[in-house]
Formats: structure tokens, C-alpha cells, sequence
């Protein structure tokens, strides 16, 4: 071993035994503080327009039904429980699902823009997840790129007849994933590498959270089928009413 | 009462001790606008003055105002002051180490002709982006410890933001508790008939808790939807708020560590 590994191995052990070794694998909310100014801006003008549309769609829900308000803040608050609930591992440490995909898939992907704004500003007061700077960032990548991309995938799979489960899993774990990927494309923009640039830095941190995040995708898929079978059996009338049809 | 208090504080993830320091700091009746926009305002000008030694001034000032302010104990602090610690630490390692073809920096590994290293400017940037992302982190405290989230839905909604998204939120705070309560309660009946037994069965049990959980929590909603209806609710929800005004001196404390950090900054300017 040479001496600088030694001496990264010396500190990853004195760290370890400092803070525990199992830390907690959030859904990757970018944390505060961590986007320059600049980025924290812009990355909250580019979510507008899709926050807008989501207002509108939430807007017209209301008119429909006035009672719809009880439903989707009850849909706000299930997405927020279901992804600061720990999943089962294997290795012990602490990690959430996050819940995108699911959302994506029972009220579709404009009002879960806004559903999820409102979910990440209580994330970032209640968890700590996240933060109020980084909250144009978050949003994009995990209330807007990550249920588009999501619903996406369910309809595509549902129109070339592919099996309703295996859309579900792909839709949730593609949706995980690629909010992953989007989050690292975000930190590697503000961060890029000072030999190959934004790329190389890209690179780096999908490699520095890939360990934590691909596992985690998977288990999303899967723990997705098991809802969305739970809800299938039992929940017919309420799928219908929150927007989600049956047809395959 | 205790019991519920200590279930309360060590709740897996923080969710209720957050929300119950906030109700118990001392800062709680201080007034909320004010609360918002000097946390806010700290947090920007952490940002916006970037530099490591105001970052360390800031995570220990707000640091003692979180402790003795808003009454939370040290070890607890700490606690919560790990929980972005995962993130920060990966993400710092990140921005440290380099990925080149070529020989540059310090190079402490080698994977198919690619280095991995390190730079003595790569290892202060990223320093430094975690100092700042404590001190920022410490300024969210300060507002999420002594704001409950009832009051910081109050304020944006006296800035005007839409009143269907002031009224989303303050309805998604209160089910939030709501569902919890009922996930565990799904969660205790789900371990006592030996739900956790092994990985693929609570794999099971946490898909079915999710899938009730939503059944449950959309067959509520019509239910509080007609309770509101019966109590007289047309599409708001007005809360009693307790009138909390300005002191002066708060303005002048707000002003003066305006004053410190910008002070500080010039100085940290012309010295380097």
C-alpha cells in the first residue's frame, strides 16, 4: 500500500468510527448549500414551466370535483411517507425508496410535479433531505424528469402490450435511475472536473453514488410490483379515482 | 406522556423530533416572517460570500443559537447535524478526487490505464464546498428548529402564494402524521405475525403496508373531506395565529451579523 492510500484508508476507518458505518442512502436530494447560487436559480426557472402546467392540472382536478383536495393531499402526504420509510436490506444500512415512479404511475406525472415540490419543502424542514437552495434542483430531478420519464415508460410498455408488471418494475426503476443519473449531471455541471470537464466529472459522480443507488433502483422496481399488485387486488374504485385505468 | 415524547424523539427518520423541537425551542414565539427571512437570508449570504473561515463562523454562531436558542441538547444537535453527512461525504469525494488518462496530481490508484487523483486544489475546493454545506445546513436548522411547519406555511402564504398550494400544504402536513401513525401501526401487527422473517418476506410485507397504506389513506380522505364540508368548510382553511410583532433590537441583531459577515468577508478580501 502506498502512503497516500494508507493514509485515505487510516481516515475512512477514523471516519467510520466516528459516524457509524451504516449511513443513511436517501433518495439523492442534493443538500444545501452545495449548488452555487447561480445553478440553485437556474435550475429553478427551468422547473417552472412544468410546475406551471402542474398547477393548471391540479386547478382543473379542483374544478371538477371540489372534494379532489382531500385526495391529492393525501396522495402529497403517502408519497412523503412511502419514501421517508426505510426498505428492507440486506446489508443493514438505512435507504428509502423514492418514490417517483409509483407517484408517477397512480396520478401522473403534472400533478406530481406539484405534489412533490410540497413533499421535498417538508423533506428538507421535517428531514433534513434536501434542502430550501437546492429545492429548484431536487425538483427537477425528482418531481419532474424522473415521474416524466416514469410515465413514459408505462405508457410505452402499455401500448406495445408488454406485461403490466414488468412495465411497473421498469417504469419505477428507470425512473429511480434516472433521476440519479440526472442529480449527478446537476452536481457535475456546477463541479466540473478540471482535466475532461463536465463529462469526466459526470462520470465521477455516477460512479461515487452508483454503489448506493443501483441496488436501490432495483428494490424499488420490485417493492412497486408488490404495491401495485396490493392496490390491483383490493383497490379498484380508488385506482380509478386517482386517475389510473385498468385497461392494459 | 413521556412515553409518547421519547417514541416521538426517536422516530426512525426524525420526522416528529424536527417538527417537536420546533414547538419546544425558545424561538417560538418569536415572529414568524422574521424567523423565515433571517434564516433564509443567512443561508444566501453563505452562499453568496463563500469563504471557508465565514462558513466556520456561521456553522459555530447559528451552531450556538440552534443549541441555546432553540433549547436542543448537544448530542441531539449532532445527531441531526449527521444526517446530511452521507451525502456531503460522497459528494465531497467526488469533487477531491480527478479521473484522468494522463498523469496529473497526486496519483494514488490506476484502473485500465485510467488515474485516479488527487490535487492540492481539488482537495480545497472540495473542503471548503463541505464547510459551506454545514454552514448552510446549520441556517436550515435554525429555521426548521424553530418554525414549525404549520407557521412557515402561514408566512408563504402572506407573501401571496396561491391558495391552493398554501391549502395542499397545510392539509399534506397534517395527513402526514395521520399515515404515519397508521404505517405503524401496519408495522407492529405486520412484526408480530413475523413479517420481517427474512429479506423476500419483508420485501412483502413492505409492498402490502405501502398498497394498504394507500387504500386506507384515500378511503380517509373522503371521510375528512365530509367532516370539513359538515364543519362549514368552502375551499379554505383558516387557523388561529397567535400575534407575535418585531422587537427593534431583533432588527439590530439581524443587522449585525449582516454587518460581522460582510465585515469579515472584506477583511478575509484584503488580506488574500
Amino acid at each position: 500500500m502506498t502512503k497516500p492510500q494508507k493514509k485515505l484508508w487510516v481516515a475512512s476507518i477514523l471516519f467510520a468510527a466516528f459516524f457509524g458505518i451504516a449511513p443513511r442512502v436517501g433518495a439523492m436530494h442534493i443538500m444545501e448549500g452545495y449548488l452555487p447560487l447561480g445553478f440553485c436559480v437556474a435550475w429553478g426557472m427551468i422547473s417552472l414551466p412544468f410546475l406551471i402546467k402542474g398547477f393548471f392540472s391540479i386547478q382543473k382536478k379542483l374544478q371538477e370535483n371540489r372534494k379532489n383536495i382531500t385526495m391529492l393531499a393525501m396522495s402529497g402526504a403517502f408519497i412523503f411517507v412511502i419514501s421517508s420509510l426505510k426498505i428492507p436490506s440486506v446489508t443493514g444500512s438505512c435507504s428509502h425508496m423514492t418514490g417517483t415512479g409509483l407517484g408517477a404511475i397512480l396520478f401522473g406525472p403534472c400533478a406530481v410535479s406539484i405534489l412533490g415540490i410540497i413533499v421535498l419543502v417538508f423533506q428538507a424542514v421535517l428531514l433534513a433531505h434536501g434542502g430550501l437552495t437546492s429545492l429548484g434542483a431536487n425538483t427537477f430531478s425528482m418531481a419532474i424528469a424522473g415521474p416524466f420519464l416514469s410515465y413514459g415508460i408505462f405508457w410505452v410498455c402499455k401500448k406495445c402490450r408488454i406485461k403490466r408488471r414488468a412495465g411497473v418494475f421498469l417504469a419505477a426503476a428507470l425512473g429511480d435511475l434516472f433521476t440519479y443519473c440526472v442529480t449527478s449531471f446537476q452536481l457535475a455541471l456546477a463541479y466540473p472536473s478540471e482535466h475532461g470537464g463536465i463529462f469526466a466529472s459526470v462520470a465521477k459522480f455516477l460512479a461515487v453514488f452508483a454503489p448506493t443507488q443501483i441496488p436501490l433502483a432495483i428494490v424499488e422496481g420490485c417493492l412497486t410490483i408488490v404495491i401495485m399488485i396490493t392496490l390491483e387486488n383490493y383497490a379498484q374504485p380508488e385506482l380509478k379515482n386517482v386517475g389510473y385505468s385498468k385497461e392494459p | 406522556m413521556i412515553k409518547v415524547m421519547r417514541h416521538h424523539r426517536s422516530h426512525s427518520h426524525g420526522t416528529a423530533s424536527i417538527d417537536f423541537y420546533a414547538c419546544q425551542s425558545g424561538l417560538r414565539h418569536w415572529n414568524g416572517p422574521y424567523k423565515v427571512f433571517s434564516s433564509l437570508f443567512i443561508l444566501v449570504l453563505c452562499l453568496g460570500l463563500d469563504h471557508p473561515w465565514i462558513s466556520v463562523f456561521v456553522i459555530l454562531t447559528i451552531g450556538t443559537v440552534n443549541l441555546f436558542g432553540n433549547r436542543i441538547s448537544f448530542l441531539n444537535y449532532f445527531e441531526l447535524l449527521k444526517m446530511p453527512f452521507a451525502f456531503l461525504l460522497l459528494g465531497s469525494a467526488a469533487v477531491a478526487i480527478g479521473i484522468s488518462k494522463q498523469m496529473v496530481g497526486q496519483v494514488f490508484f490506476s484502473l485500465g490505464g485510467w488515474n485516479f487523483y488527487v490535487t492540492k486544489e481539488g482537495m480545497l475546493q472540495s473542503m471548503e464546498l463541505f464547510l459551506k454545506s454545514m454552514a448552510a445546513v446549520s441556517s436550515l436548522y435554525l429555521l426548521a428548529l424553530s418554525t414549525p411547519a404549520s407557521e412557515l406555511v402561514s408566512v408563504l402564504r402572506s407573501i401571496h402564494m396561491p391558495k391552493v398550494l398554501a391549502e395542499l400544504m397545510n392539509m399534506v402536513y397534517r395527513f402526514i402524521f395521520i399515515l404515519f401513525e397508521v404505517q405503524r401501526e401496519m408495522r407492529i401487527a405486520a412484526a408480530s405475525r413475523l413479517g420481517d422473517v427474512d429479506f423476500k418476506t419483508s420485501c412483502c410485507t413492505f409492498g402490502q403496508i405501502g398498497g394498504n397504506l394507500l387504500i386506507l389513506a384515500l378511503k380517509k380522505a373522503n371521510t375528512y373531506y365530509d367532516a370539513m364540508v359538515s364543519r362549514g368548510y368552502e375551499g379554505e382553511l383558516l387557523f388561529w395565529e397567535e400575534e407575535k410583532p418585531i422587537e427593534f433590537w431583533q432588527y439590530l441583531l439581524l443587522a449585525g451579523y449582516f454587518a460581522v459577515l460582510v465585515l469579515a468577508r472584506f477583511c478575509l478580501l484584503s488580506e488574500s
